[in-house]
């Protein structure tokens, strides 16, 4: 996880003058768990040239470089945050995990024909933008240690009062129009606990679908923290003949990151926890 | 006669009717569809791939469906026919009006012909429409595939490409009774005075946001213009040493930029070759845009493929892009492209621009956008008046005694997102909901 570089981040988010009207960022204390969002339209071209130098990739074609979310404990020093530049800095920038549209083939065959000598790939790098982010630690948190122990889910699924939510999209990507790459995070508070889901989806058409999915849960009163990590990846076709043998409208469910994390079989789990020391 | 035989016949009533309805964001009936695609068939069958268009003249990118800021569009950049557009494709999909959109500028189209240009954008394409929502769209507002199908017929007749030519070079002030077209990201190409005004940015009200002026230098015929001239004769006789002629601008040291960007960027006949997505290796001229058979569907590769998905990097040369399909074209290429075409400057869309305009190489190409607050989301978040902006560009003719850079004199108007409550979109508040 880049330390240094998320503290960097996190401070940039808030700097003067980046857009026109800056909304005062979305704000709840619960316990002394603070959360905050903020949302803001995409960056102008300088700010995106800025972070294209610093990436050392071409930022998707969306990016939201001034959203965030951001959980912190008052009296600990320990928080989370979720940014954009964070996110898409853990992209795979060699091109060794590049993948190829549906077309590819075809298209390559085509052009040797007829355009010898145009140099191949300039910058290759993972252009579905996937990442494995989990989220920027601060600096002087209490670190996460490996954990059996998952997400009470029953107790999430209780009506109980939503005191603060929001829904930061953080980048999109339309993949020049073979597909989509998206990563959001959603939040929501209750009296008790919080649930954060932070999403990376990607459907390549023809391809591949791809759901990363970190899970922050806090109980506020234990002061428990539990992230989980889940990977999940199948082939186009696969979930297409599953669908078929479904009444499900197809195109639809393969739009919808949530109907079809309920379908991709998941690659890779991880649950870590840890709980916050009260040091005031 | 064409024209005329076509209109009489179907604008007197049913196109002033058909227009006014869709102005009002209300469908018109099927068997209305189906005419219109035919006359708009028929008219369109009789253009080139390339169709030539006079300044001035509003340049407009992507629509996508966003219908209320079509119309937003509309009323700041002046309504058709008092202004002159073009518009680069991309009408449909991603937006919830699409059906709206397209068939408005349809209409349009049939009933002044020479005031707006349609040409073809990589979404107006069967595969496309199905997975990005144009299709949906037609089932639910019609339900039957009938009018996605004859839209998909027009599709195939859309030109390729457009090439305004030359007013004269610069723009004339604001102020004036030019008529300055401001639409996200469009352009207008208007007559230059003798003016030094080189770029203008105009926001929805019309007030100067920004403007720049040529540098003025003093040896009107001065070695880098005069150089320029010349090399294009020459090259149109086909001596096209890629990369000696158009390098050869711009004296090092000078105000024609490092990589002679200079001179090559414009020439003198302010000619601006509009297309959707950008160049192709297999397409050095544009007169070999015109042979192309463009009445099928948008085929996965060669250049009409090219014309319609490539895009500008910064890079030398052509490059793969890294998705295993499409190209990447550099600087030097849209040097050469537009010294060896007699170009000033290449417009195009395709790709979303927050500003609502960009231009790049030494503003030898420069790409407009025109669907602010993009998908509904991408703008006007929180603070309510800062949308993606969509820019028109206008432009003129180098100035004939310019120097360091011979960009066209243009125009952008730079628009934000219709108000919300014209819009009946979901509100900007997401709804809490137990995401599990």
């Amino acid at each position: 996880m880049a330390l240094s570089q998320s503290a960097t981040a996190i401070s940039t988010m808030n700097r003067p003058g980046v857009s026109p009207a800056v909304p005062k960022p979305n704000s709840i204390t619960i316990n002394g768990f603070r959360i905050t969002t903020q949302k803001l339209p995409i960056l102008k071209a300088n700010p995106i040239e800025e972070m294209t130098k610093k990436l050392g990739i071409t930022p998707p074609e969306m990016i939201f470089g001034d959203n965030y979310v951001k959980i912190e404990y008052e009296k600990g020093g320990w928080g989370i945050a979720f940014s954009a530049f964070d996110a898409l800095d853990r992209v795979d920038k060699t091109g060794e995990s590049m993948l190829k549209v549906a077309y590819s083939k075809e298209w390559q065959k085509s052009r040797e024909k007829t355009h010898d000598g145009i140099k191949e790939v300039v910058k290759p790098f993972d252009w579905s933008y996937t990442t494995d982010y989990q989220g920027t630690l601060h600096p002087a948190a209490q670190p996460f240690t490996p954990s059996e122990k998952p997400i009470p889910v029953e107790l999430l699924k209780r009506p109980d009062p939503i005191l603060f939510f929001d829904d930061v999209i953080l980048y999109e990507d339309e993949l020049a129009d073979n597909g989509i790459a998206m990563f959001s995070c959603k939040v929501r508070a209750m009296p008790g606990r919080l649930l954060l889901l932070a999403r990376f989806f990607m459907r390549l058409d023809n391809v591949l679908f791809r759901i990363r999915d970190t899970r922050v849960y806090i109980d506020f009163q234990t002061r428990e923290v539990i992230r989980e990590y889940q990977s999940q990846e199948c082939d186009y076709e696969k979930v297409r003949q599953t669908l078929v043998g479904t009444r499900d409208d197809a195109p639809a469910v393969m739009r919808d990151p949530n109907r079809l994390s309920t379908i991709l079989p998941v690659v890779e789990k991880r649950l870590e926890s840890v709980t916050l020391g009260d040091q005031s | 006669m064409r024209k005329n035989g076509l209109t009489d016949r179907f604008f007197p009533g049913v196109t002033c009717r058909a227009i006014a309805q869709l102005r009002a964001c209300r469908l018109i009936p099927e068997a209305q569809v189906r005419e219109l695609c035919h006359k708009a068939r028929e008219l369109l069958i009789e253009e080139g791939n390339v169709v030539s268009v006079d300044a001035p003249v509003t340049i407009c990118g992507d629509i996508h469906g966003q219908f209320h800021d079509l119309m937003e569009l509309f009323r700041v950049g002046g309504d058709v026919p008092d202004t002159n557009y073009l518009f680069m494709g991309d009408f449909v999909d991603r937006g919830f009006y699409s059906l709206e959109s397209f068939l408005l500028l349809l209409c349009l189209k049939v009933r002044y012909p020479d005031r707006i240009t349609l040409i073809r954008g990589n979404h107006e394409s069967r595969q496309i429409t199905t997975v990005y929502g144009f299709y949906d769209e037609c089932i639910r507002k019609y339900g039957s595939a009938n009018v996605w199908r004859y839209c998909c017929e027009v599709f195939d007749y859309l030109a390729l490409g457009a090439l305004v030519l030359g007013a004269s070079s610069a723009l004339e002030p604001t102020s004036g009774t030019t008529t300055t077209t401001t639409t996200t990201t469009m352009a207008t190409t208007t007559m230059i005075d003798d003016s030094e005004l080189e770029i203008e940015v105009l926001n929805s009200k019309g007030d100067v946001t920004m403007s720049s002026h040529r540098p003025r230098r003093q040896h009107p015929s001065s070695d880098a213009s005069t150089d320029s001239r010349n090399n294009n004769n020459n090259n149109n006789n086909n001596n096209n040493n890629i990369g000696a002629a158009p390098y050869r601008s711009g004296v090092p040291g000078t105000g024609a930029s490092g990589d002679g960007g200079g001179s090559i960027g414009g020439s003198r006949t302010g000619a601006v070759l509009c297309v959707h997505g950008g160049l192709s290796p297999l397409i050095d001229t544009v007169d070999k845009i015109r042979l192309i058979d463009r009445k099928q569907e948008v085929p996965h590769e060669g250049a009409m493929c090219d014309l319609l998905w490539s895009d500008p990097d910064e890079i030398e040369g052509w490059g793969l892009s890294p998705r295993g399909a499409g190209f990447l074209f550099g600087g030097d290429i849209v040097k050469h492209f537009n010294y060896k075409n007699d170009l000033s400057l290449i417009a195009r869309a395709h790709q979303l621009v927050m500003e609502g305009y960009k231009e790049m190489f030494d503003s030898g190409i420069v790409t407009v956008w025109s669907a602010p607050n993009y998908c509904y989301r991408c703008g006007n978040v929180a603070a309510g008046d800062y949308a993606r902006s969509n820019g028109i560009l206008g432009s003129n003719d180098p100035a004939a005694d310019s120097s360091a850079v011979l960009s066209p004199g243009r125009r952008y108007r730079v628009f934000e997102a219709a108000a919300q409550d014209t819009r009946g979109m979901p509100a900007k508040k997401p709804v809490a909901d137990y995401f599990l």
